[in-house]
């Protein structure tokens, strides 16, 4: 049994559910009215054309166009990840995209091959919503990590140069940094895993159950994929930061402020 | 000798820098400064504050990279190659020095983890003795290194720069915010150091006596 379809007149009517809170917006004087109303604008065009693509993607099931709609995915969360870490576009763009093409691509395919034992790995009902799952939690995890490492390494640049000028090799002197980002982009997932089911049914076991699956089948999905996005999240943010440091350090170990662009805060 | 004019290095110079300038955007701090510290030499660079006295030591860490000029040091060209293996030979005391996270005692220890210093671990044993020179506690090594003042920061960032046992030693301002008697301390601390060069920046009378030389850093631009 599937899930339930919803009358495209009903999804409409439901938008009027955001009348409470864009009310509340209006009462408080909450600054946040047309940027919802944008954000809701955004989400509705968004998903509606990728619920068109995802339609002709999942009728072709075609390996190479799976493909393709990944990579797509990757490159879009590596732009969002350098716009919002301030870093400059064409010294990033590679050495992010490889970062989450590996982060994304270890735990997906073990989810697809060793667990899953699917007779193709490329099949789109499971290659794209189970690898957006995890890019997703990778984007997240290295936007804060990108830019905490780099925030903490600006903050406290005198220890930074002090481990320098003891002798210091440059990865020697980043770790405290590297730990600190690591921490701040993996803590939020940690705190996750810990309290997961207890507050609300997560994401992956809701779409399985609504999909027809009995709770046992959507439990033991849940748990893999947060394997999966926590292995994922780790792998990515470490890859993140050190790839990224051939661009952002000059030869004397520095941090080459060309690497930056001025911050651009709305 | 120090100044604008250019110089040739000989074989015995722990410091060698020639018609350096430094340029941040429309800033100059110096322009074509040279300088020549002999082996073993005790140099003092006096000058009013804001004149790029500490942008010098920084250029010669590559912190700062100059806009013209040579720098070798112990007769090696600094460049991006060659500072892994430069800095091994300096010893840095950073003016208002930040000591980072944790306790003093792991500050200490920190830099003997680095793979440059990993023989010389046995060097902490002189902790004790350092510790004594400078009239700090041996109960400060279980103190927090934020909780510390800056004169305390500074006698701690001079140890630790003395346990790396390097040739030459870099100290920018290092009893600016030490007492009279500290401040003392400090200088028959370093007066006991043989075969180790050193370039001061200081406006300390005290650090003066230690000087087999004194330098006046020119004015900006100049």
């Amino acid at each position: 049994m599937g899930a339930q379809p919803i009358q495209s007149l009903a999804l409409a009517s439901f938008y009027l559910l955001l009348i409470i809170p864009l009310g509340i917006f209006l009462w408080f004087r909450i600054p946040l009215l047309n940027r919802t109303l944008v954000a809701v604008a955004r989400m509705t065009v968004q998903l509606l054309f990728v619920g068109l693509y995802l339609q002709v993607v999942f009728r072709w099931n075609n390996p190479w166009i799976n493909g393709l709609w990944l990579t797509v995915m990757i490159v879009v969360a590596d732009l969002s990840i350098i716009r919002g870490s301030d870093l400059k576009t064409g010294r990033f763009l590679l050495p992010l995209f490889g970062a989450l093409v590996v982060g994304t691509a270890i735990p997906l395919f073990a989810f697809l091959g060793p667990l899953l034992r699917r007779p193709t790995l490329m099949d789109a009902q499971y290659v794209i919503p189970i690898g957006g799952m995890i890019l997703g939690n990778c984007l997240r995890a290295d936007l804060i990590g990108i830019r905490t490492f780099y925030s903490a390494l600006k903050k406290k640049e005198k220890p930074f140069l002090l481990s320098l000028a003891q002798g210091a090799h440059l990865h020697e002197a980043i770790r405290p940094y590297l730990r600190e980002a690591c921490q701040s982009a993996l803590a939020p997932t940690v705190a996750t895993i810990a309290t997961i089911g207890l507050v609300a049914l997560p994401g992956m076991m809701t779409g399985v159950i609504l999909g027809g699956a009995n709770p046992a089948t959507a439990i033991k999905y849940q748990i893999a994929i947060m394997i999966a996005i926590f292995t994922g999240t780790a792998v990515t943010v470490i890859l993140a930061v050190l790839m990224s440091i051939r661009a952002s350090f000059t030869h004397f170990g520095t941090l080459d402020p060309e690497a930056f662009r001025k911050p651009n805060r709305k | 000798m120090g100044g604008n004019q250019p110089i040739m290095p000989e074989t015995d110079t722990a410091i060698f820098v020639s018609c350096l300038t430094v340029r941040f955007g429309d800033k100059i701090p110096f322009r074509d400064f040279s300088l020549k510290v002999a082996s073993g030499e005790r140099v003092v660079i006096t000058g009013e504050s804001g004149r790029g006295k500490s942008t010098l030591l920084k250029c010669l860490l590559g912190f700062t990279v100059p806009e013209t000029g040579v720098i070798r040091i112990g007769g090696t060209a600094l460049n991006g190659q060659t500072v892994w293996r430069l800095r091994s030979r300096l010893a840095y005391v950073p003016q208002e020095p930040e000591l980072g996270e944790g306790a003093l005692r792991q500050w200490f220890e920190r830099p003997f983890s680095f793979k440059t210093n990993a023989h010389l671990k046995g060097n902490l044993s002189r902790l004790p003795e350092f510790l004594e020179a400078l009239s700090l506690p041996a109960s400060l090594l279980d103190a927090d290194v934020e909780t510390l003042s800056g004169g305390e920061k500074q006698r701690a960032a001079l140890i630790a720069a003395l346990l790396l046992n390097r040739e030459i030693l870099l100290l920018d301002e290092p009893t600016s915010a030490l007492d009279r008697k500290n401040s003392r301390g400090m200088v028959d601390l370093l007066r006991t150091l043989k075969d180790v060069t050193l370039l001061a920046i200081s406006h300390d009378t005290e650090l003066l006596t230690l000087a087999d030389r004194i330098v006046p850093f020119p004015e900006a631009g100049a």
